[in-house]
């Protein structure tokens, strides 16, 4: 049964199997629904980013949800102006490539808790900066009506055809945060995440890596919030504020860090677990909180790692199965 | 004449008014295995820590090959083919062991965009499987380093510093904590690439045992100087030695 479950043949099926439930849903779904799976995705992304410098390279950030606003601030001035999505969109991850860079160099000098508060001063220093500068970002009044891209005439205007958009440009991105934790570059993050210590001696250039951990997080957050813009249309700084980038903190951990699926299913928890529960009406706050706790407290490691845990138990338990078996067989041919 | 592998010329180290290494100098010569013992607190683990640019000596200079690398970067000098291992285990417990080797060597070809665009495995799966075998560690090469045993982790961490073929390997207590028999087992793959691979190795270790019957010569350590240096034989023979460290 486990090695049925963590085949190459099941992990395929699976994935295929989800492929298809994503392209058949917005069938059966009304403009609220696609909405609500469309912010699952385009949250997801920004988790993507955020695992890939928390959960992968170790670096605490809490400045996502501000990368996020960067991203979508840059989309949202630039498609107002008439400027093509696509060239929007990289804008916004380039952008945030850079200020994740720069905002990188603190984690040279201080780590954990003391990074976080850096980073925290940076996320409050962008939410100031959007409400403040009104020229710039219209500051309380937020951007409105941020156009929908028409991308070789195909208008993504309607909910139906813009998710279906977003699906497309989640996928890519997700194939290409898979492929960089699959190349050496993930081994790299892991092990500036274990033991940088270790890793600097034998020849990981730690420096470089932890500035790029965060560039690329960073990039993708605002290739997330490219994507934010055009799907709620309608944003002003406190979406970006420091809740966001709390939420997005605990859909890493409540899915499971350094593990590719764990923001989508941190996602899920957070976008749609409590749409879910809005038949308990004003408690479905309170039994979120409540499954959140219990989550944390029975499985540190996220949802993903109570998996790996039920699978690394029963592989244990067959381990040692075959060992009692083996001293079986040699003491009763030493008793011949 | 030959050109030391490793050349520490009058290097101190000074924490405060504490003087941890106190003008040490000593050459290392290729193929070589030399040991280097003393009583807790000599100074031992600073001067490795300065020799591989963990901490920048006081005063001193450090070369490899001939080329200048005082304070230099623990990641260029591994680059330079110096590499390491630690006195207390250092593997990556999240790893598995062949991918805990791919990455001791995979930083040592191309530039950062090859790494991300290239080959999952830096093509170092076929030289990661051969010391997987030469360390007799087949059985787990696929579980996670985390999941081993202590002797099997110290052996992992030793073939991890022998993964990128390095030209000098610095042992910090290699036989610290480990069974007699993978201890046995330790010092025959230790003796076998310094044979086979004419491979140069400074070794500190608390194992008079291991120290004599792995290394050419020895250097003694006490409150940060060399009190005497020579074969293993002279070494056990040595009153200054045996009143210094031995003390009996």
């Amino acid at each position: 049964m486990i090695d049925f479950l963590t085949s190459r043949g099941f992990k395929i099926f699976f994935a295929l199997f989800v492929a298809a439930l994503l392209i058949t849903a917005p069938f059966y779904l009304r403009n609220f629904g696609l909405y609500l799976i469309a912010m699952w995705l385009v949250i997801s992304v920004a988790a993507l980013g955020l695992n890939l410098t928390l959960g992968y390279a170790g670096q605490v950030s809490m400045a996502q949800g501000a990368f996020v606003g960067i991203g979508a601030y840059v989309t949202g001035l630039m498609t107002l102006a008439g400027v093509p999505w696509p060239v929007a969109f990289l804008c916004s991850g380039l952008l945030c490539f850079v200020v994740g860079w720069v905002l990188g160099y603190p984690a040279l000098r201080v780590q954990h808790h003391y990074l976080a508060f850096v980073t925290l001063a940076f996320s409050t220093l962008v939410f100031l900066l959007m409400r403040n500068e009104e020229w710039l970002t219209k500051g309380i009044y937020g951007l409105t009506d941020v156009p929908r891209p028409i991308l070789f005439g195909w208008n993504t205007g309607k909910a139906f055809d813009f998710y279906f958009f977003v699906l497309g440009v989640v996928t890519l991105l997700s194939l290409g945060v898979w492929w960089i934790i699959r190349s050496p570059w993930g081994r790299a993050f892991v092990a500036l995440r274990e033991n940088p210590v270790r890793a600097l001696s034998l020849g990981v250039d730690t420096r470089r890596y932890t500035l790029m951990a965060f560039a690329m997080g960073s990039a993708i957050g605002g290739f997330a919030g490219a994507l934010y813009a055009p799907l709620v249309q309608f944003f002003e700084p406190n979406s970006f504020a420091l809740p966001l980038s709390l939420n997005l903190l605990l859909m890493v951990i409540v899915g499971g860090g350094g593990t590719f699926f764990g923001p989508f299913i941190g996602a899920a928890t957070a976008v749609l677990l409590p749409e879910w529960l809005r038949i308990a009406q004003g408690y479905y706050l309170i039994i979120y909180a409540i499954v959140v706790m219990i989550l944390m407290l029975f499985c540190p490691t996220g949802i993903m790692g109570l998996g790996d845990r039920f699978i690394s138990h029963f592989r244990q338990k067959r381990i040692s199965a075959e060992r009692a078996d083996k001293a079986k067989d040699m003491a009763q041919q030493e008793g011949k | 004449m030959m050109q030391p592998v490793l050349e520490v010329t009058d290097v101190s180290k000074r924490f405060g008014g504490v003087t941890a290494v106190d003008g040490v100098s000593f050459k290392v010569y290729e193929g070589e295995i030399l040991g280097i013992i003393g009583p807790n607190g000599s100074g031992k683990s600073t001067l490795f820590n300065c020799v591989l640019g963990q901490l920048h000596p006081t005063h001193g200079s450090i070369k490899v090959d001939g080329h200048d690398v005082t304070g230099a970067r623990p990641c260029d000098l591994n680059r330079l083919g110096v590499s390491r291992t630690f006195q207390l285990l250092q593997v990556f417990p999240e790893l598995s062991v062949r991918d805990n080797l791919i990455l001791a060597g995979q930083e040592h070809e191309g530039s950062m965009l090859d790494r991300l665009l290239g080959p999952r495995d830096a093509g170092l799966t076929a030289s990661a499987n051969q010391m997987i075998e030469f360390f007799r560690l087949s059985h787990v090469a696929d579980e996670k380093a985390g999941g081993l045993s202590y002797g099997q982790q110290k052996l992992l961490d030793a073939a991890m510093a022998f993964m990128a073929g390095p030209r000098l390997v610095l042992l910090d207590e290699p036989a610290g904590g480990v069974n007699l028999t993978m201890l046995g087992h330790l010092r025959d793959r230790l003796k076998a690439i310094n044979t086979e691979q004419n491979a140069t190795f400074v070794v500190i270790e608390h194992n008079m045992e291991f120290v004599m019957a792995l290394c050419n010569r020895i250097i003694v350590l006490a409150e940060g100087k060399i009190i005497a240096e020579g074969t293993p034989d002279e070494i056990r023979s040595n009153p200054e030695v045996i009143e210094a460290y031995l003390g009996h």
